[in-house]
């Protein structure tokens, strides 16, 4: 089993990255390029979990080398479980990508990471009712303390993928 | 009154109407879509980027894209 972090640059995917697996972490270029990218290992109910920390991008639809290396990965990786982080802050823009990820039919869990400087900014989300949208597991997260990633551990074995036009469906609903 | 993202003045605000079929897609991952607010947050000289502020993040856009998205000011 894998878990892929996605999300926007700068959304805080390597701390949650950290947060999650241990010393075993390896660095290595995605072949043929010069683009980074870190693969580490959690355990889940003693069973060895591989998580990549793929490049940040803004959309599937790839504008620079960082940007395809992304898109590839998330295309190789058929059967992996992806963790969309987002910035609680700015959270419109990240959820473009989580439904362009979740339309490509792979399960889902969204962390709303920097929870706490949305709180500043005064920015209140209603998790509960973002889940029941989208379904799937929706976390808020503070990964620089740590906070919700063991909430964000638990979802993993349970994401699944969903439809989209059920969503759309759902969404028109409550209009 | 209409105008080009790209002959927008400094500080000036409007409602995007219309964007390029072929460049919908892709600026829409940076939270550019029709009927979003933006503002001109600089204009880069030497037709350098224009930086816009949509819903509180900033963007740039290089005046070819900038040229492809019609606003309503």
């Amino acid at each position: 089993m894998k878990v892929l972090l996605m999300g926007h640059p700068n959304v805080g995917k390597s701390v949650v990255f950290n947060r999650l697996t241990g010393a075993n972490v390896f660095i290595s270029n995605y072949p043929g390029t010069t683009v980074e990218y870190t693969r580490g290992y959690m355990k889940i109910e003693s069973e060895e979990i591989e998580v990549i920390d793929v490049p940040g991008t803004f959309s599937l639809e790839p504008k620079d080398k960082a940007e395809e290396v992304a898109v590839e990965m998330l295309k190789k990786e058929k059967e992996a479980v992806v963790i969309s982080v987002v910035d609680s802050s700015k959270v419109e823009r990240g959820l473009y990508l989580t439904l362009e990820i979740m339309e490509k039919g792979y399960p889902v869990i969204l962390a709303l990471n920097m929870w706490d400087i949305a709180k500043d900014k005064k920015i209140d989300i209603d998790t509960e009712e973002l889940g029941n949208l989208l379904c799937i597991p929706v976390v808020p997260t503070i990964a620089i303390s740590g906070k919700g990633i063991k909430e964000l551990v638990r979802e993993i074995k349970k994401a699944k993928p969903v439809k989209i036009n059920k969503i759309i469906e759902r969404v028109e609903g409550t209009k | 009154m209409e105008k080009k993202l790209s002959e927008m003045k400094y500080g000036e605000k409007g409602v995007v109407k219309r964007i390029e079929k072929e460049f919908q897609g892709k600026i829409a991952g940076m939270g550019i879509r029709v009927g979003k607010e933006v503002e001109i947050l600089t204009r880069e000289p030497l037709r350098g980027p224009v930086v816009v502020i949509v819903d509180e993040s900033r963007t740039s856009l290089g005046l070819g894209m900038a040229k492809k998205i019609t606003v309503e000011v």
